[in-house]
């Protein structure tokens, strides 16, 4: 009977392939996912998993390839007609309109319509829609009123009340509840007994296990392998098809030979520095409030002392956000302390922070660590004015000077400061934004993400540069989903999943263990 | 260096595109637009005394768009200029009626802060609604406009009207020649040193104060700002109060200088004008200074052409909305046109 099925695939990707500009984000990936049953499609965070479920959907067109659905081509890039071929894709962050009622938003949330309408008839219409889903929700609530499980399950039944017989699900699971969790997984039973084709973009390995018939996975834009049925595959050869321990091996030869000198240097430091161990960062039980981007810190506790660079490991979207924006000054905590360097700062804004020696590199270098159309000068005093009183004088001529020398210091490849920053490659604009936080006040480094999409030589920068930050005896705390980076240049390493550090592991670091750590497969 | 170019021949190019527009629009309503144009450049700059009649339209139109110029560079569309013009006069008129008889060197100075504080407090408003709340201040703003001109009718046809007056506009008391700082040509060596004054106050506070260049980061990228500890509130709540205090203070010349009294609904477009005023010249304060000549001039033309020419004043108001449509655009027309010409000749 399988076999049967798998002869006409539910989706069918022909050599599908999808770049933005001149990064790769799907590469020749061809799979036929069967019909009926419940099918994941894995990988890390830019793997290609969301391009993927927006090409079937038909939000992005691929740059060739073809897609079949129940055997029919169809046409590429046209929501419309993944659409009438009986595709519906329920988005990672929900598109529904808060102000409306369940009904309203079944009937006109997406794609509008005109004309009067009764709100008895429509409460009843779908009331009964709703029940025929076994989803137990009042039409006539409001959508800003509702449980994010609710909210999800209206998106569901809204997906559902056209002849819909394939289901997308981006990350549906990224934010709820466990709970919740275990309700989506019985809904989505249900409705695959029904003969609704699912498909789930997922990363957590456990989850894929309680729910799902087949696995592909994805990995840097190509198919690794898919789809294998679920009960033939071991859990334990998962893990490292997703996070690539060979890639790993190959990359950590290429760097070694420039950073060892360092590092001995560095090991000598923290050894003469142990007896007398200082804190550079006190997080105590810290919470917060709750939203719906992703998972917040629930109960968080890091330390990080001086001579020391600390890893958060974790895939994106538990909490790691939050955690930036709260040692930012951004978010509110709703109880806990945070120190610096041994003064209390829980309630002090980013800029006093900034004066206990605390310095952020922000996950996203374009929008929150740069002004692009501001002029490479502006950007790199920014810092510096942003503490000053408002009315301080300032001679532009010297400090473009100055940030002509600090940008030669730190090797940034510019033609003038008076040029905008959007024109600087991203190394170079890592570097201008390093050239700015770590001056000799800093004390502690947040940085998050700050590899991400450079290439080897910037990445290997960035690397020296914080190890010798830690040389000088800052406190670094390295935000990353990126192993190989954890591995490289952690002194140790906490795991944080669903808003909580569940461990911390010490080198030498095993992949496979952190890895199944970082998925919620405790070991 | 381009950025500097393309700050200059941005304008020009719209300005040309506008002529072009406009002509074509004159053809077909059966004026000859060579004709039009060049009865617009004589009575905006080439006729006899054309120049000191536009400089009597400049001279305001500069100290407003300096301020609307500040707020916009910030990132604050603060488009309520009209409003806090009128409250500026509004406030001065009051000093002038409560110290009637006390020396002009005292009372004219006096008005003019109170026409600062004034237009200050009308703008700080919605700028407190933004900054706090979130409210668009774009319609705040706009709304603000509205409310001031009831005030200024009230205030014209209620408290201080002036009861002698019959003409078809409530106005208040023409103030004594001792209290004016120039004739109704408004051209007078105290009005051009208070708008040198505020030209350079305005450059020195954009280009060389903290505050200008963090309005300008927070006026690009407010994020990026924030990730640098810096305090979004502060500088927009000073943007709106610098836009409410030169819009005022323009008010109150306007009442010490041509107008010499405040008339119920008069110069009814100086706040919106302003604004294309501080577009055109891209918010540089230098920029201005010839924008809002150049828009001057317009405006001393409107009041020339249909008496030499026949061509209603509204001329002059599709034109200048032309160049507002064009300014509008100009994200893509910059990018896309203006861009690829420059690449295209330089590469």
């Amino acid at each position: 009977m399988t076999e049967k099925l798998i002869d006409i695939p539910a989706i069918s990707c022909r050599d599908v392939c999808v770049s933005f500009g001149t990064v790769s984000a799907l590469s020749d990936v061809s799979v036929d996912l069967p019909l009926g049953g419940i099918h994941a499609v894995v990988g890390q965070n830019g793997a290609g998993k969301t391009t993927f479920a927006r090409v079937i959907t038909g939000i992005i067109k691929p740059d060739s390839g073809s897609l079949l659905i129940n055997g029919k081509k169809i046409l590429l890039g046209s929501v419309a007609s993944s659409r009438s071929a009986g595709i519906e894709l329920v988005h990672q962050s929900f598109a529904l309109p808060p102000s409306f009622t369940v009904a309203e938003a079944l009937e006109y949330g997406l794609g509008g319509g005109f004309g009067f309408f009764k709100k008895r008839d429509l409460n009843q219409r779908w009331r009964q829609h709703l029940e025929a889903l076994e989803m137990d929700i009042d039409p006539r609530h409001h959508i800003r009123d509702l449980p994010i499980e609710h909210q999800q399950a209206v998106e569901i039944a809204r997906a559902l009340s056209s002849s819909a017989s394939i289901l997308i699900l981006d990350e549906p699971t990224a934010v709820l509840s466990p709970s919740g969790i275990t309700g989506l997984f019985k809904r989505l039973r249900r409705l695959s007994e029904t003969g609704v084709t699912i498909v789930l973009i997922l990363h957590k390995i456990r989850e894929i296990y309680e729910v799902t018939d087949t696995i592909t996975v994805l990995r840097k834009g190509k198919l690794i392998d898919g789809p294998m049925q679920l009960d033939k595959t071991k859990p334990e050869s998962l893990t490292p098809m997703i996070m690539g321990a060979k890639n790993l091996k190959e990359r950590i030869s290429v760097n070694s030979g420039q950073n060892t000198e360092i590092k001995i240097l560095d090991q000598n430091a923290v050894s003469r520095l142990t007896a007398v161990k200082q804190h550079a960062l006190e997080i105590e039980s810290v919470s917060t409030e709750t939203t719906t981007q992703e998972v917040s810190p629930e109960n968080m506790s890091i330390n990080v002392y001086q001579h020391e660079i600390v890893g958060i490991a974790g895939v994106e979207g538990n909490g790691q956000v939050t955690l930036l924006r709260v040692l930012a000054g951004l978010s509110n905590i709703r109880k806990g302390s945070i120190r610096i360097c041994g003064q209390e700062a829980t309630h002090l804004n980013l800029s006093k922070r900034r004066w206990l020696g605390l310095r952020i590199i922000p996950f996203d270098r374009n929008s929150e660590g740069l002004s692009l159309t501001s002029t490479l000068w502006e950007n790199w005093v920014a810092s510096e004015l942003a503490v000053a009183p408002l009315l301080r004088w300032i001679n532009p001529m010297k400090i473009k000077e100055r940030c002509k020398n600090s940008m030669s210091d730190w090797g940034v490849a510019y033609n003038s400061p008076e040029q905008k920053a959007a024109y600087l490659s991203g190394g170079n604009c890592q570097k201008l934004i390093l050239s700015r936080e770590l001056n000799d006040e800093a004390r502690m480094i947040v940085a998050a993400q700050p590899t991400r999409g450079l290439d080897i030589g910037s990445t290997n920068f960035v690397w020296t540069t914080l190890e010798s930050a830690r040389s000088r005896g800052c406190g670094v705390l390295l935000i990353s989903s990126d192993l190989d980076e954890l591995f490289e240049i952690s002194d140790r390493i906490l795991v944080m999943l669903s808003g909580r550090i569940i461990c911390e592991l010490n080198p030498p670091y095993d992949m496979e263990a952190t890895g199944r750590a970082m998925v919620g497969e405790a070991g | 260096m381009t950025g500097k170019i393309d700050i200059i021949i941005r304008p020009l190019v719209f300005i040309l595109l506008a002529t072009i527009l406009c002509g074509i629009v004159f053809e077909i309503s059966g004026f000859s637009a060579i004709l039009m144009f060049n009865s617009i450049l004589e009575g905006a700059f080439f006729g006899s005394r054309s120049l000191e009649k536009s400089l009597r339209w400049a001279l305001p139109l500069f100290i407003t768009a300096v301020g609307v110029g500040i707020s916009f560079r910030c990132g604050f569309f603060n488009i309520g200029a009209q409003g806090q013009f009128y409250i500026g006069t509004v406030c001065a008129v009051y000093v002038t009626e409560y110290m009637s008889g006390v020396q002009a060197v005292i009372v004219i100075p006096l008005g003019m802060i109170a026409g600062m504080a004034g237009g200050a407090l009308w703008s700080l408003w919605p700028g407190y609604l933004k900054l706090r709340y979130g409210v668009d201040e774009v319609i705040t703003t706009l709304m603000s406009n509205f409310i001031a001109g009831l005030i200024l009718v009230y205030v014209t046809s209620g408290p201080l009207k002036d009861q002698s007056g019959s003409g078809q506009q409530a106005s208040t008391k023409i103030l004594p020649s001792e209290l004016r700082i120039s004739d109704a040509n408004g051209v007078s060596p105290t009005i051009i040193a208070i708008t040198i004054t505020v030209g350079i106050f305005g450059w020195l506070l954009v280009n060389r104060t903290s505050f200008g260049t963090l309005s300008s980061l927070a006026g690009r990228n407010p994020t990026m700002l924030k990730y640098q500890g810096g305090k979004i509130w502060q500088l927009g709540l000073a943007s709106f109060i610098i836009c409410g205090m030169l819009a005022g203070l323009s008010g109150s010349i306007e009442l010490f200088g041509p107008t010499g009294r405040v008339v119920s609904g008069f110069l009814p477009t100086h706040g919106f004008t302003a604004i294309l005023v501080a577009l055109v010249a891209s918010y540089a304060v230098i920029g201005t200074a010839f924008s809002a000549l150049f828009f001057g001039g317009l405006f001393s033309a409107a009041l020339f052409l249909p008496i030499f020419t026949g061509l209603p004043t509204s001329a002059i108001d599709l034109f200048n909305a032309i160049i507002a449509l064009l300014i509008t655009a100009r994200i893509t027309l910059g990018k896309n046109f203006l861009g690829n010409l420059w690449n295209r000749n330089h590469d």
